[in-house]
């Protein structure tokens, strides 16, 4: 339980004995796949950057990331759970 | 996409249905049988519209999705039949135009809102999902121990007793110690007082408020709900509680949470007053494994699915046992019937001419 690499890939265990979480690991090896959203998130981002009014936000573009990362995620996440 | 599929279909329903209920006029009654026919029909129209209207609005309201094109070729549709009562038709028509305005301003409200609903949680591969698959039982065991240690102290799971666990998580010894690490309220005794005791097998598991209003109070006006059937009491409760439990995020730009909430974009509205309870090695498990944010949330997911379907191990056996031997039985029926129709249908009739 120290510090292994477990063959399979199962426990993702660094040098010096944390954990990695399995579900932020997929997340950011989904990225590379959901740019187009997350372009599209980052371009509302600074449409609404002067905005006072307190009524923009960029929900929908958040949303549209958020489902693409998950679909991406969800199929390959509990290969990775015991 | 399903999605998408099922709301083009429940439209489709309603107006069948709508369509279908316009056609047959009740009998009128003796005083009603004095209007005119031209304001009955007025009449139909008028709860045809309203029922349409209404209907339409709720569905609105729960898909929120723009269906305005084919509602309005069905209104100009069932126009063209109510038209042939002269002027009632331009009654019919002013009706209409009410309902089309109302759905259509409808349609701008419903559509701003897809947090309102919460972002759609994905559907994980469960390992008990299968037609003869059955829960992980060890998995069931740790993520009872993560409920014991990270969940009882909000949340009540008052349906489950500790005999509910033998057999299934724990051994009866184990769940004999368990219960008996804590105090139950029992009685009256003989001299009519009220006592505590240890517990048994046959206790619930503990509620850590009194009632609803001390769990209020102790949450800032929110009642952490009982997890007994969460997972049958949420749409697609598997996926969603554990997408909730592992899916607190930062919030997206623009939208601010105020002091006491937590944002996560599951959760109908986003904000939800329960903290991010899932951190990496919050618990750790007897059997070595490592208690990821994630392998916690599907261990404690798996234990809330046991709870709330304790049965379905049963029920998928007897399940496939019956559709089973019904299909046997229904090829003998299908062979019975025909042989004993096979006489009728076999019947030759033949035209003799008489000489």
């Amino acid at each position: 339980m120290n510090g292994l690499l477990s063959l399979n890939r199962k426990h993702i265990f660094l040098a010096d004995d944390e954990v990695v979480d399995p579900k932020k690991y997929l997340e950011e090896s989904c990225n590379p796949k959901c740019v187009k959203p997350l372009l599209e998130y980052q371009a509302c981002v600074k449409r609404i950057q002067g905005d006072d009014s307190g009524h923009k936000h960029c929900t929908g573009q958040y949303f549209d990331y958020w489902q693409c990362i998950d679909k991406c995620v969800a199929p390959k996440l509990f290969t990775k759970l015991k | 996409m399903q999605h998408t599929v099922s709301t083009w279909n429940t439209h489709f329903l309603s107006f069948i249905v709508l369509l279908i209920r316009s056609f047959p006029q009740s009998s009128p009654s003796p005083i009603s049988s004095l209007h005119s026919p031209r304001v009955d029909l007025v009449q139909s129209v008028n709860q045809m519209v309203g029922g349409g209207v209404i209907q339409q609005i709720l569905r609105r309201k729960l898909h929120s999705q723009s269906a305005a094109t084919p509602v309005l070729s069905w209104f100009a549709s069932k126009k063209v039949h109510e038209d042939a009562a002269g002027s009632s038709g331009v009654r019919a028509l002013a009706l209409l135009g009410a309902g089309v305005t109302g759905l259509l301003s409808f349609s701008t409200v419903a559509s701003a809102d897809e947090a309102e609903h919460g972002l759609a949680c994905p559907d994980y591969p469960w390992p008990h999902d299968g037609i003869l698959s059955s829960y992980d039982h060890a998995s069931i065991r740790r993520g009872h121990q993560v409920y014991q240690q990270v969940c009882a102290s909000c949340h009540s799971m008052s349906l489950i007793s500790y005999r509910d666990l033998v057999g299934v998580a724990y051994t009866e010894e184990e769940a004999k110690a368990m219960a008996a690490e804590i105090e139950v309220v029992d009685g009256p005794n003989d001299e009519g007082e009220m006592f505590t005791r240890p517990g048994k097998l046959s206790d619930r598991l503990p509620q850590p408020y009194a009632n609803e209003s001390a769990a209020r109070f102790a949450n800032g006006g929110a009642y952490p709900p009982d997890l007994s059937l969460i997972t049958k009491a949420r749409h697609n409760g598997q996926n969603y509680v554990f997408a909730l439990l592992t899916g607190y995020r930062d919030p997206p730009a623009g939208i601010s949470i105020r002091e006491g909430l937590h944002y996560n974009p599951y959760f109908p509205g986003g904000a939800i007053a329960m903290p991010k309870m899932l951190n990496d090695e919050a618990v750790e498990y007897e059997d070595g494994v490592p208690a990821t944010e994630a392998q916690m949330g599907k261990d404690v997911v798996s234990f809330l699915s046991w709870a709330a379907e304790p049965e379905m191990e049963e029920r998928k056996l007897m399940g496939f046992k019956w559709i089973f031997l019904l299909s046997l039985a229904l090829l003998q029926a299908a062979y019975y019937r025909r042989l004993k129709w096979s006489v009728l249908k076999s019947r030759k009739l033949v035209l003799d001419v008489v000489n």
